[in-house]
């Protein structure tokens, strides 16, 4: 129990210096990137509740945040700007405007139950066949969305979201969403599902039930992503389908993937790291090109540097940074270690 | 979902085949299994000793014949609903959660069956306690030397309170001295918890000592059952065992 504390502690206190730090700089571009950073964390601890416990990659995630980004769009743009954001709305949605504060939970739940609806029949699959799904899930999710226009307005950018995330909220969110990751990982589901994903056969001989177990980690996964996508709508009060696609997709794999996707500690970690490295790469790529050394513009430096790092660590450390244990477990194992060896 | 529904009943195995595209790998074996009895399941390699254990847990289908739990049949369930039904077994290449530590692959087992989180942490203390396994309770289930996975494996089994325990050869990469304190856990197993087990394993020695009954499988047929002592003398098991006079006699000596 300590060492979960200890954990949880660490990992929130990472959290907290961010805001503080942030609240102290007091620069615009700072509390926006913080912001992100605590957006994309509540991503990357969704798909860790899933991926980390079930062992299975899996891609329709960002989808889900899509599901959430609308749902609270749909429910939140002021009802004097819906005729124009969204001209072809349903009647029934024509008179709504609800708070951004209420519609957030509600776009989680709405993606949760668009995730338990679809998934279910998906969790009986395993490795490659898994994964294909996953990710054709994700293609069906994207294709609805730039085709429903009704409550997407088609592939064309949807504008009057209301502002509502400020880092306080993001950051609240993404604390409360590492003590639900954490707790699920060492709840009565989540050690099961981990040792269905450590051996199947076993798994099975022992009488678990896989299929329901990878179920209710989905479902949990995609309430995070909707959460984090109406947040993220809410932040950036303006966005396409495009958003929710295979960029995003690939920047919230490799933060989980390269942090380690097995711990809770690398989904936070991997996020920490991999958005400092963008931040860095991004400011680098720009005062490279205002000084004007190379004669073409430096673009994609973000997405080289990524996809390398995550090629190197899948070759060097195939279960990433924090493959197996919690930062608290190691803490209180190398404590107890040095205590035994005096 | 906890524990067997008919504590007591035995288990049967009727006339069971099993089929690998066209080959027969069991071939009308029938055996019963009481709760409180030792019985182990000899034979060459490839005799088709992991495949009755796969049929009788539902890990293979059955080309002919059924397993009865009781009354109940069990062929055609799904390994889960079988194990939930009380069957437990290890595997003969050790199956571990090896990125779980040694008492959440234990835990596993009891919460499987329905236990809740103190309970199953419970169990798996005094398990690991039984087993010698304290000291390790804490490493990574795949950092164990192989001795230890096994016992692991036998104790992650025994926290479901099966009725009936299947072993895969358990003293295989053991030494000496490790295999007869697992012999000596094993026989005290029947009597403390009223399970049935049946246990494969080449060392002869072991098998003699620990077995009340002898199950001799040759190419997939039963060639002979009965007594330790007249299994040994039995000419078509030395025939079959080891080709020679000498036969088990001297690989128990």
């Amino acid at each position: 129990m300590t060492r979960h504390l200890l954990t949880a502690a660490i990992l929130g206190g990472f959290v907290i210096l961010l805001v503080a730090c942030a609240e102290m700089l007091g620069i615009r571009v700072f509390d926006r990137i913080a912001t992100n950073l605590c957006i994309s964390l509540i991503l990357v601890l969704g798909l860790q509740v899933f991926m980390g416990n079930s062992g299975i990659l899996s891609f329709a995630h960002i989808g889900f945040m899509g599901v959430g980004a609308y749902t609270s769009a749909v429910l939140t743009i002021p009802l004097q700007m819906k005729g124009m954001a969204l001209p072809e709305l349903y009647l029934v949605f024509k008179g709504v405007q609800l708070s951004p504060y209420l519609a957030i939970p509600i776009a989680g739940l709405v993606a949760a139950a668009v995730a338990a609806a679809l998934s279910y029949p998906l969790m009986r699959l395993s490795d490659a066949a898994a994964v294909i799904t996953s990710f054709a899930l994700l293609v069906v999710l994207h294709t609805v969305m730039t085709n429903w226009s009704n409550v997407t307005n088609g592939p064309r950018t949807l504008f009057g979201v209301p502002r509502a995330t400020d880092l306080t909220l993001a950051a609240g969110v993404a604390i409360a969403a590492l003590l639900g990751a954490l707790a699920f990982k060492e709840s009565r589901t989540g050690r099961l599902l981990r040792a269905s994903r450590d051996d199947e056969v076993a798994a099975g001989a022992l009488g678990l039930h896989i299929p329901h177990l990878r179920w209710r980690a989905f479902v949990l996964a995609a309430l995070f992503a909707g959460i984090g996508g109406a947040l993220w709508g809410h932040f950036i009060t303006s966005f396409s389908p495009n958003a929710f696609y295979l960029r995003e997709t690939f920047v919230i794999l490799g933060m989980l993937v390269i942090g380690g996707a097995n711990t809770v500690t690398g989904a936070v970690v991997g996020t920490f790291i991999v958005t400092g490295a963008f931040e860095g790469l991004r400011s680098l790529e720009g005062s490279l090109n205002s000084a004007k050394i190379f004669s073409e513009q430096v673009i994609g430096l973000t997405e080289v540097v990524l996809a390398l790092a995550m090629i190197a660590v899948l070759i060097l450390r195939p279960g990433g940074l924090f493959p197996s244990r919690e930062i608290g477990a190691i803490i209180v194992r190398a404590l107890s270690k040095r205590e035994r060896s005096t | 979902m906890t524990g067997p529904s008919d504590k007591g009943a035995s288990l049967r195995v009727v006339d069971v085949a099993v089929e690998f595209s066209g080959l027969r790998a069991l071939d009308g074996v029938s055996l019963t299994l009481s709760p409180g009895e030792i019985v182990g399941l000899i034979g060459p390699n490839g005799s088709g000793k992991t495949t009755l254990i796969n049929a009788i847990t539902g890990q293979v289908p059955l080309a002919g014949g059924q397993v009865v739990l009781g009354d109940r049949p069990l062929s055609g369930l799904a390994p889960r609903d079988i194990a939930l039904l009380g069957l437990s077994r290890s595997f003969q290449i050790v199956r571990l959660f090896n990125n779980m530590t040694v008492i959440e692959n234990v835990e596993a087992g009891a919460l499987a069956h329905g236990h809740g989180l103190r309970k199953a942490r419970a169990k798996a203390e005094a398990l690991l306690d039984e087993f010698g396994l304290s000291a390790r309770a804490d490493d990574l289930g795949g950092n164990l030397s192989y001795g230890d996975k096994r016992r692991v494996e036998i104790a992650r089994a025994l926290a479901s309170d099966p009725a009936f325990l299947m072993l895969d050869e358990p003293a295989a990469g053991m030494n000496e001295a490790e295999t007869e304190t697992l012999l000596h856990k094993l026989s005290a197993l029947p009597a403390s918890r009223g399970l049935g087990l049946l246990i494969i394993d080449h060392d002869m020695g072991l098998i003699m000592r620990l077995c009340d009954r002898l199950h001799v499988l040759a190419f997939g047929r039963t060639i002979a059952e009965g007594k330790a002592a007249d299994i040994r003398k039995d000419p078509a098991v030395i025939q079959a065992y080891l080709g020679s006079e000498a036969g088990i006699g001297a690989a128990h000596a």
